[in-house]
């Protein structure tokens, strides 16, 4: 699916980057300064790597940073790539290359031992798949529909510029900007005068209301929109292709880093070495605790089952863990999709090395987790079966409801309405009484304010049987 | 379009109108507040037709208001992108011009206007064929269509061109 998706990435950089030079467009070109194309070889280096320090990536490309740089801050612009900058000590530029040594592409370049206390800041780039997409697809509008506008002559929203502060206005807002002092359109920010912006791509040849050249503009557009169909045809059935797989997401430096460096140490099994790389964890030498750490990876590999982790694949396939309140009695259900063997899909998720203390710290937060939910469900359970109890003696009360406050209109059946109108004495203690319509109807000792501490059995009010309904299929 | 549609609001009622014209009350408090008004969603309420129902009221803690839930009829209007309109010339000026249809504000942008229509400034701007024989000023009864909405929770503007067959002056004041 990665392969899609840089194809996809290749193709946009030849289509749409390919004459880019990173210098500024009035420098004169000589043959020697000339680097059209280096986006090109930019975003094809991209491709085979996930993320990458900057300086790297100019060392493999035989590139001076600073034009690497302003390629990649021109990138950042068109959100096609993601950058990340941290200042860090030789410590955390070691952690990413154990993240890099981990993935396929990467250089082992191990500099244990050496340590700096200086920090330094170095900036990092990726690209960003999922934005590509819709770049792409954006931009790929755009177009067409600027050359359909122009073609059919219903390039209809007039659109207004500000000489002054370059601000953009268009038809629709002309109500805004009529001044009643002159006949103007005035700029809201800066009041300035502003002026009607033509921007027709064929709009080259003037001379407007000819015949003869209205003919000749429309079918030079009308050449252009063809060429751009045979043109992007290529681009465009990538799109296609790619429209429906997954995207590739490589999260944040961090998180890609962490997800990478447990990886990496899930495939050689070597925990002495991975423990090694663990006390390496924090940055600027604020170590992070080691159960926090695999916390982390277990999270993402568990919440996330796409991420790049080696084994992670088959995982996103599997069923989904359905959350509780979607289960309804008479679901048929396997046990995953209840989230009961969640333990074990978890463990599967992060196939990190195994140490007894490992084990045993996850089991206990995934444990945890899992009392967690159950008290959930609980609750969630006891608060349906007393939403009903509420109902049913709503109804009954409806019965005994003689006196209405206010009855405009002989129509009305409004339950919850007619209900809160009769707005009982009984109300003391400043529970919602939304919540507790109930006043005075032998409903003794029972507060709200209970449900939230604790969900005992003893607690719960008279309508038990539902209630014990409610719970058995979350339970079996 | 002109629709005819429920709408529901919620009334708050002051108690000092309580009693045996408790519904008329409601209902002309309805129409002072929703005639006239403009929902993005709905367009401008023209005219209340009718009441669907009136739920029971609640009492507000406090205040002693009560809200009734009112389900009423009513016609609205509400533009739409194509659609021909007729409308009232309200402002004229270089960049184009402005006019009503009934609530509704419409902005014609010169480009808009048929290229042998040219602006002429002074007193009462104006757009005029070059023999003279269409002058298009404040107070001009123009058909147009709608090219474009603007759609805000309470507000919409729209642009419109009359540069189309059958389209521009049906009226011309000067004459008339
Ligand atoms: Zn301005």
């Amino acid at each position: 699916m990665v392969d899609h998706y840089n194809k996809l990435v290749k193709l946009m950089a030849r289509a749409f980057y390919d004459d880019l030079t990173s210098k500024g467009d009035n420098q004169p070109k000589t043959g020697r300064t000339d680097n059209r194309g280096i986006a090109v070889v930019v975003l094809d280096a991209l491709t085979r790597r996930q993320w990458v320090r900057e300086e790297d990536l100019a060392k493999d490309l035989k590139l001076h940073t600073k034009q690497l740089r302003r390629i990649l801050r021109f990138f950042e612009e068109e959100k096609i790539i993601t950058r990340d900058h941290r200042r860090e000590t030789a410590k955390g530029a070691k952690m990413y290359s154990a993240a890099v040594a981990a993935t396929a592409d990467g250089h082992p370049t191990a500099r244990e031992g050496e340590e700096k206390v200086k920090l330094h800041t170095h900036s990092y780039c990726c690209l960003d798949y999922a934005q590509i997409y819709d770049v792409v697809r954006y931009r790929l509008h755009r177009m067409k529909h600027k050359l359909k506008d122009e073609l059919e002559d219903k390039n209809t929203v007039q659109e207004y510029v500000c000489p002054t502060c370059g601000k953009r206005y268009n038809a629709l807002d002309a109500l805004r900007l009529i001044s009643f002092e002159d006949e103007d359109f005035h700029c809201e920010s800066c009041n300035g005068r502003l002026e009607v912006e033509s921007d027709k791509i064929a709009s080259q040849e003037a001379g407007d209301g000819d015949d003869n050249v209205r003919r000749r503009r429309r079918e030079k557009l009308k050449d252009m929109l063809q060429k751009m169909e045979v043109q992007l045809k290529p681009l465009m059935d990538q799109l296609s292709r790619v429209k429906d797989l997954p995207v590739p997401e490589f999260g944040s430096l961090q998180a890609w880093e962490a997800r990478a460096s447990a990886a990496g140490r899930a495939a050689n099994g070597d925990i002495n070495a991975a423990d090694s790389k663990m006390s390496q964890m924090g940055y600027n030498g604020a170590s992070i605790p080691y159960s926090g750490d695999t916390k982390v990876v277990v999270d993402f590999n568990g919440t996330e089952g796409k991420g790049e982790g080696i084994k992670s694949e088959t995982e996103s396939t599997s069923l989904k863990v359905l959350p509780p309140w979607m289960i309804r009695s008479g679901m048929v259900l396997t046990k995953e999709q209840r989230g009961e063997v969640k333990q074990e899909t978890k463990m599967d998720g992060t196939s990190t090395s195994i140490t007894a203390q490992h084990t045993d710290d996850k089991k206990s937060t995934t444990e945890q987790d899992d009392n967690k939910s159950l008290q959930d469900e609980y609750i969630k359970a006891y608060y349906a079966a007393l939403l009903q109890q509420q109902q049913e003696l709503q109804k009954k009360q409806e019965l005994l409801n003689t006196t209405e406050l206010v009855d405009p209109s002989s129509s009305a059946s409004g339950r919850q309405v007619g209900v809160k109108s009769k707005r009982d004495d009984a109300e003391d203690d400043g529970t919602e009484w939304e919540e507790t319509p109930i006043g005075g109807n032998g409903n003794g000792g029972f507060k709200v304010a209970d449900l939230n501490l604790n969900v005992q059995a003893e607690e719960e009010p008279p309508a038990d049987e539902e209630d014990e309904d409610d719970i058995d299929w979350e339970e079996g | 379009m002109f629709f005819h549609i429920v709408l529901e609001r919620n009334m708050q009622l002051h108690p000092r109108y309580f009693g045996r014209n408790l519904r008329d009350n409601l209902v002309s408090k309805l129409m002072k507040d929703v005639e006239g008004t403009c929902s993005g969603r709905h367009g401008f309420v023209v005219a209340v037709t009718g009441i669907e129902n009136i739920g029971k009221g609640l009492i507000r803690d406090g205040t002693g208001f009560v809200t009734f839930p009112v389900k009423y009829q009513c016609v609205v209007f509400r533009p739409f992108k194509g659609e021909i309109l007729e409308a009232v010339v309200t402002m004229v000026n270089k960049m184009g011009f402005f006019a009503e249809a009934g609530p509704v504000q419409i902005f014609v942008s010169n480009h808009l206007i048929p290229d042998d229509m040219e602006f002429q400034s002074g007193d009462m701007p104006n757009y005029t064929t070059s023999d003279g024989s269409v002058k298009i000023q404040k107070d001009s009864e123009v058909r147009l269509k709608i090219m474009g909405t603007r759609v805000d929770a309470t507000e919409i503007f729209c642009i419109g061109t009359i540069k189309d067959d059958f389209l521009g002056v049906i009226n011309d004041p000067a004459t008339a």
